[in-house]
C-alpha cells in the first residue's frame, strides 16, 4: 500500500485539467489525506497548455514532490512543454490518451522512461458515456479511482462542486464518464498494483492556498485597511479582503498604482489603523520610497511580497526566491526592517500574525517574503488553534504623557516611543520623511540624526534573540548542516529526514526571520558545523550571501542555489548532502 | 474690497471704533514681529532690529488706545474681532525681503502708514456721529504724523541702495 | 460648530523656512483664519503634504501633520481619510509636487470624490531645489533647466481638475487676503473633493511679473464678472485663460454635491455588517473541509 502518491496531469486549457486536479484534491482531503496541489500554465489567459500536480499522503505533505508516481498526458505536445516540472522516471505509471499514440522517444533520458505505460481511450470513453469528448478528465478521475484506490464517492463530490451550477445534465453526464473510467481501470488492472493506503483517523482539515491564508490571518490580526494594486501572483489577497474586510468595518482600496496603494496604507497607519499591502517583486520596486518613509516616520505597516521570477517583469507565474536582497536592503539610507518568510500554506498564517505583531510592536514596516508556489498551491492544513496567538497593539501615549508635553519620537531606552494618531487630543505632532528631533520638528543636525538612527535600529535589537522564529532539527553537535527558507524549506525538511534515515550526521535550520540576521542563533547553529548546504531558489543564493555578511559561515558550507521555476527535488538534495558528508 | 470684512462703518459706535483701532495696532505689531523673526532667521539683523522696534512702537499705540477704551467703556465685551481685519495697518507679507536694507524697510512702513491713513480717510464720509468722526480724524491725522516721521528717517537714510544682497551667498537647494 | 478656537490656536511654534516675502506666508495666515472659522479642533485635523517649500506648511500648524514624499500626498491623504473618515483632511503642495510627479494621482482622487481639500501653491517654479522649470511655467520661460527657454506648453491645473469632475474649484492669491481666506473656508466646508489653486509667488526664483504687486493689478474676481459658479461649462471656458488671466474666486461649485467616497464606503460597510459576518477569530472556518 502506498502512503504517498504524486499525480501529474497535463493537457490544454480547454480540457479542464486543473479542475480534475481540484476534484482529486478535494476528494483526498475529504478522505483525511494530506495533500498539496500546484498548477502550471502557458502564457495564454485561456486555452494554453495547462497542468497540475497533486501529492496525497497519509502523513503531512512537506512539498509538491519530485518525480511523478502517476503522469497523465492528454496529449504529448502540452505534456512536453512542462518539461522538468513534470518529471517521469522508471517507476512512473504513464497514462496517456490512446489517440495520442506512443510517447515520444525523448520524453525522458535514456533508461529513465516509465516502465508502465498505459494508453487509455479517454476521448472514446467520454463520448460514449457523456456524449462529449470534453468529459475526458472525468474519465481520468475514474481511472485514478480504479487504479489507485481514490474513493469514487469522494471524487463524485468534486464533480458536484464543478458542475452543480452549470447546465443541467452535465453533472450526470460526467458521473457516467467517471464510472466508465473506473470500469476501464477495473477491467484492465495495472501490472503492479498501486493502491493508496487509507489515512488512520481522518479528521477535518482546512484546504486553502497561501494567499487565502495570508488574507485570513490579516483579518484575524485586526487589519483594518488594505491598499494595493493587482499583480500576479498576489492579487487574490486583495480580492479576498475587498470582499471580507468591509464586513468588519475595514477598507480596501484598489489604488491607481502600486505607489498609491502602499501610500494609502501608510496614511491609514498614520491614522492609527493596522494596515497592509500585497504585491510581487515589480511592485516592491515601486514601493521602495514609501518603505523608507514608513521606516523614518516609524509607522507600522505589513507588506506581503509574493516573489516571482525576476528581475523586472521576469516570470510572473513561477516561484523564485530572489527578492531577499531587496527586502532587506532596498530604500536608500540606513534602514532596518524585519523580513519574515513562510515556508508553507500552514505557517503563512502564524507568520502573517507575527508580521502584524512585529509591525505594531516596533513601529516599522515588516515584509512577508512568500513566493508563488506557497501563495498559489492548495494545501491541506490541520485546523489551527488561533487562541494561542497574542495580538499586539501599538504603544499609545497615556493620558499623562499627552498632558505633559507629548514627544512622538522620545528617545526611550527600548527605542520604541509611544505613537499617537489624528483624533487623539494632545498627541498632535508632525510626521515626516525628513529627519526630525524628538518632537518631530525637521532637523539637519548630525548628532540628532545619529541619535535617531540609533533609536530606529535599537528598537529592533530584541529580534537578535528570537530563536523561536527558527526551526532547528537534529543534534546540537552535528557537523553537517542544511539551511533553507521559503518554499525550498519544504524540500529541505524531507531531504533532512531521508538523510538522517541514511545515517548522515545532519542538522536542519529553517529561518522564518530572515532579516535582521539573528547572529546569536546562527553562531550557535554553525558552531559544530564543518560542511553543509544553504538551499534556495535564486541565481545568486541570496540568503547565503546575506548570512556571510553578518555571520562566520563555515567555509565548508556552500550555496546550493539556482534560478527559479526549477524547484528542488528531495533526491538531489539528499545526494548533495551525501557528497558533502563524504568530505567530513 | 477693503481691508476689513464684516464691519459696517456706518453702524460703528465709538466703543467699536476704539476696539477696531486697538486691533489695527495689534495686527500691525504682530506683523512687524513676524518680519523681525523672518529677517533674523535670514541673516538680515539690522532690519530685523528695525522691525522689532516698529513692533514695540505699534504695541505702545495699542496700549494707549486700549487705555482710552478701558477708561470710557471698561471691560464691556467687544464686537470687533481680529477676523474682521485684513492688514489695515499691517504691511503685506510682500513687504519683507531677505537682505533688505533699512531704506527698503522704511518704504514698507511708509506704505503701511499710507494704507492706514487711506482706510480712516475713506471711512470718514460714512461716519455720521460727531464724536466718532472726531476720533477717526484723529486716527487719520496720527497716520499723517507717522508718515512724516518715516519720511524724515528716509531722508536721513543714505541714498545709495543697500547692497547686502550682493555680498550674500547664492541660495541653497534643499 | 462655530469656533471658540482662534486663528492663533492653529499656529505652531515652528518658524517657517520660507524666504521673507514668500506668498506662502499669506496662505498659512489665511489657513489659520479659515480653520478657525470652520472650528475643527487641531487634533481632529490631518494635514498632509508632499515635498517642496509649500509642503512645509503642515509643520507650521498645530494639526496632526504629515510631510510625506514628493508627489504622494494625495494617495497618503486618501488612506488617512478612508481609515478615519471623521477627520478633517487637508492636503497641500506645490505645482510640481501636484502636477508633475504627483499628476498620476490627481484624476483618481477626484473621480473617487474623497472628501478632502487640496491646496496647491502654484508659483510656476521649483523653489526648494533652486529654480528649475515647473509644469505650470509658460512656454519660453528661461530657468536653470531651460536656459534657452522652455519648449513645453504648461499644464493647466484649473482645466485639469475641472475636467476630471471636481466639485469645487477655485483660484486665489495672497494679494487678496480676505478673498483667499473665504475661498479656503468654502473649500474646507465643501462636502467632497475641493481644490484651490493659489498663485503664491516665489520671491527668490519667480518671475518679476508674477510677484504679488503684479497680482494686485492683474487679478479679476470672477464674482464681479457675473460668473455663475454652478455653470461647469462656463467654468471650463474661463479656466482656459490660465496663464494669461488671473481670475480669482470660485470657478465651479457643484450645486448638488454627489456622495463622497468615504460616505459610500460607510454605507456599504453598514449594509455588510448587518449580515452578521463571522467573527474575525473564526475566519479560517471558511476553509474547513470535512
Amino acid at each position: 500500500m502506498l502512503e504517498d502518491l504524486v499525480v501529474g496531469l497535463a493537457g490544454s486549457g480547454g480540457d479542464g485539467v486543473v479542475s480534475a486536479g481540484e476534484s482529486l484534491l478535494g476528494a483526498a482531503s475529504s478522505q483525511g489525506f494530506y495533500a498539496i496541489m500546484t498548477k502550471s500554465f502557458g502564457s495564454q489567459i485561456r486555452g494554453g497548455e495547462s497542468s497540475c500536480r497533486v501529492r496525497l499522503s497519509t502523513a503531512k505533505v512537506l512539498n509538491p514532490g519530485g518525480v511523478l508516481d502517476v503522469a497523465v498526458a492528454l496529449n504529448w505536445e502540452d505534456f512536453r512543454r512542462f518539461g522538468a516540472e513534470l518529471p517521469i522516471g522508471p517507476d512512473t505509471v504513464l497514462i496517456h490518451e490512446a489517440k495520442a499514440g506512443a510517447p515520444p522517444t525523448d520524453l525522458a533520458p535514456p533508461g529513465q522512461l516509465a516502465k508502465e505505460i498505459r494508453a487509455v481511450p479517454l476521448s472514446e470513453l467520454a463520448k460514449s458515456a457523456a456524449g462529449t469528448d470534453r468529459a475526458k478528465t472525468s474519465v481520468v478521475l475514474g481511472v485514478l479511482s480504479g487504479w489507485f484506490g481514490v474513493p469514487r464517492e469522494a471524487l463524485e463530490r468534486g464533480l458536484e462542486k464543478k458542475f452543480a451550477k452549470k447546465a443541467e445534465g452535465l453533472l450526470e453526464a460526467n458521473r457516467k464518464a467517471l464510472a466508465a473510467g473506473l470500469a476501464f481501470a477495473i477491467e484492465n488492472p495495472l501490472a503492479r498494483p498501486r493502491a493508496l493506503a487509507r489515512p488512520a483517523a481522518p479528521s477535518p482539515k482546512l484546504l486553502c492556498d497561501g494567499n487565502e491564508m495570508c488574507a485570513s490571518a490579516a483579518i484575524f490580526s485586526g487589519c483594518e485597511f488594505f491598499g494595493g494594486y493587482p499583480i500576479t501572483p498576489s492579487t487574490e489577497v486583495m480580492q479576498i479582503l475587498s470582499r471580507e474586510l468591509p464586513k468588519y468595518g475595514g477598507v480596501v482600496l484598489q489604488a491607481e498604482d502600486e505607489i498609491s496603494g502602499v501610500g494609502a496604507a501608510v496614511g491609514a497607519s498614520f491614522a492609527g489603523k493596522k494596515s497592509m499591502t500585497a504585491t510581487s517583486g515589480p511592485g516592491m520596486s515601486l514601493k521602495t520610497e514609501m518603505l523608507g518613509l514608513a521606516s523614518l516616520a516609524e509607522f507600522p505597516l505589513v507588506l506581503l511580497n509574493v516573489q516571482r521570477g525576476g528581475p523586472s517583469t521576469g516570470l510572473p507565474t513561477k516561484p523564485e526566491q530572489s527578492d531577499l536582497f531587496q527586502a532587506a536592503f532596498s530604500a536608500h539610507g540606513d534602514v532596518l526592517r524585519p523580513v519574515l518568510a513562510p515556508t508553507s500554506v500552514e505557517d503563512t498564517f502564524s507568520l502573517t500574525v507575527e508580521a502584524f505583531n512585529l509591525a505594531e510592536r516596533y513601529q516599522t514596516p515588516v515584509i512577508i517574503l512568500s513566493d508563488q508556489e506557497i501563495a498559489q498551491r492548495k494545501e491541506t492544513v490541520d485546523p489551527i488553534d488561533v487562541s494561542r496567538f497574542e495580538l499586539v497593539e501599538r504603544l499609545r501615549p497615556t493620558e499623562e504623557q499627552l498632558a505633559q508635553g507629548y514627544e512622538r519620537f522620545a528617545d526611550t531606552p527600548t527605542g520604541v516611543s509611544p505613537i499617537s494618531h489624528p483624533g487623539m487630543k494632545g498627541g498632535n505632532y508632525l510626521a515626516a520623511g525628513i529627519e526630525h528631533d524628538r518632537k518631530g520638528a525637521p532637523t539637519a543636525s548630525g548628532s540628532v540624526h545619529a541619535a535617531m538612527n540609533a533609536k530606529r535600529f535599537r528598537k529592533l535589537d530584541p529580534l537578535q534573540d528570537r530563536a523561536d522564529l527558527f526551526q532547528h532539527e537534529g543534534p546540537q553537535d552535528a557537523p553537517l548542516a542544511l539551511v533553507s527558507w521559503g518554499s525550498s524549506a519544504g524540500v529541505a525538511r524531507e531531504a533532512y529526514t531521508r538523510a538522517r534515515a541514511r545515517g548522515l550526521p545532519v542538522k536542519l535550520l529553517v529561518p522564518f526571520l530572515l532579516y535582521p540576521v539573528a547572529e546569536p542563533v546562527y553562531r550557535a547553529f554553525f558552531a559544530s558545523v564543518r560542511r553543509g548546504l544553504v538551499l534556495e531558489l535564486s541565481h545568486q543564493g541570496q540568503l547565503y550571501r546575506v548570512l556571510r555578511m553578518f555571520v562566520d559561515v563555515p567555509a565548508g558550507v556552500t550555496s546550493f542555489a539556482r534560478s527559479g521555476a526549477q524547484p528542488f527535488r528531495t533526491d538531489e538534495v539528499v545526494a548533495r548532502l551525501q557528497a558533502q558528508a563524504e568530505g567530513l | 474690497m477693503g481691508p476689513t470684512v464684516g464691519i459696517d462703518i456706518e453702524r460703528l459706535t465709538l466703543r467699536d471704533a476704539l476696539d477696531l483701532a486697538v486691533l489695527v495696532e495689534e495686527e500691525a505689531r504682530d506683523r512687524y514681529r513676524e518680519f523681525a523673526e523672518q529677517l533674523a532667521a535670514h541673516d538680515t539683523p539690522e532690519v530685523a532690529d528695525f522691525f522689532a522696534r516698529m513692533a514695540r512702537i505699534e504695541d505702545r499705540h495699542r496700549a494707549e488706545l486700549l487705555e482710552r477704551r478701558r477708561t470710557l467703556f471698561g471691560d464691556a465685551p467687544s464686537t470687533v474681532e481680529r477676523k474682521h481685519l485684513f492688514d489695515v495697518e499691517a504691511p503685506g507679507y510682500d513687504g519683507a525681503r531677505a537682505f533688505m536694507g533699512v531704506r527698503q524697510a522704511l518704504e514698507t512702513v511708509l506704505a503701511a502708514e499710507v494704507k492706514a491713513h487711506d482706510f480712516f480717510d475713506e471711512a470718514l464720509p460714512r461716519v455720521k456721529d460727531p464724536e466718532l468722526r472726531a476720533f477717526f480724524q484723529e486716527l487719520r491725522d496720527e497716520e499723517v504724523h507717522h508718515q512724516l516721521l518715516v519720511k524724515a528717517e528716509l531722508a536721513r537714510c543714505p541714498e545709495k541702495t543697500d547692497d547686502s544682497e550682493a555680498y550674500a551667498d547664492d541660495p541653497v537647494a534643499q | 460648530m462655530e469656533s471658540f478656537l482662534a486663528p492663533a490656536d492653529y499656529k505652531s511654534p515652528l518658524k517657517p523656512i520660507w524666504c521673507p516675502g514668500c506668498g506662502d506666508f499669506g496662505v498659512v495666515q489665511a489657513l489659520y483664519r479659515a480653520l478657525s472659522a470652520v472650528g475643527r479642533s487641531p487634533h481632529e485635523i490631518a494635514f498632509i503634504s508632499g515635498i517642496g517649500c509649500s509642503s512645509r506648511i503642515p509643520g507650521y500648524t498645530t494639526a496632526y501633520g504629515f510631510n510625506t514624499v514628493h508627489g504622494r500626498a494625495l494617495p497618503i491623504a486618501q488612506g488617512v481619510k478612508l481609515a478615519s473618515p471623521d477627520l478633517l483632511v487637508v492636503v497641500a503642495g506645490g505645482d510640481g509636487d501636484g502636477f508633475s510627479i504627483g499628476g498620476g494621482h490627481v484624476p483618481h482622487v477626484i473621480r473617487r470624490n474623497v472628501d478632502l481639500t487640496y491646496l496647491v501653491m502654484d508659483n510656476q517654479v521649483y523653489g526648494l531645489t533652486k529654480g528649475q522649470l515647473s509644469p505650470t511655467a509658460a512656454r519660453g520661460l528661461k530657468t536653470v533647466t531651460s536656459p534657452y527657454g522652455s519648449l513645453e506648453q504648461p499644464i493647466n491645473p484649473l482645466l485639469t481638475v475641472l475636467a476630471y469632475g471636481a466639485g469645487f474649484v477655485a483660484q486665489a492669491t495672497p494679494a487678496d487676503m480676505p478673498g483667499m481666506t473665504t475661498l479656503i473656508e468654502q473649500a474646507l466646508r465643501y462636502p467632497g473633493f475641493s481644490f484651490v489653486n493659489i498663485q503664491s509667488p516665489c520671491v527668490t526664483f519667480g518671475q518679476e511679473e508674477q510677484q504679488l504687486r503684479a497680482h494686485k493689478e492683474r487679478m479679476k474676481p470672477l464674482a464681479s464678472m457675473g460668473h455663475d459658479p454652478a455653470n461647469q461649462l462656463a467654468a471650463l471656458d474661463l479656466a482656459r485663460a490660465y496663464g494669461t488671466e488671473l481670475y480669482t474666486g470660485v470657478f465651479y461649485r457643484n450645486p448638488d454635491p454627489p456622495p463622497t467616497y468615504d460616505a459610500l464606503i460607510r454605507e456599504r460597510q453598514a449594509e455588510l455588517q448587518r449580515g452578521e459576518p463571522r467573527p474575525r477569530a473564526r475566519v479560517l472556518e471558511a476553509y474547513l473541509r470535512s
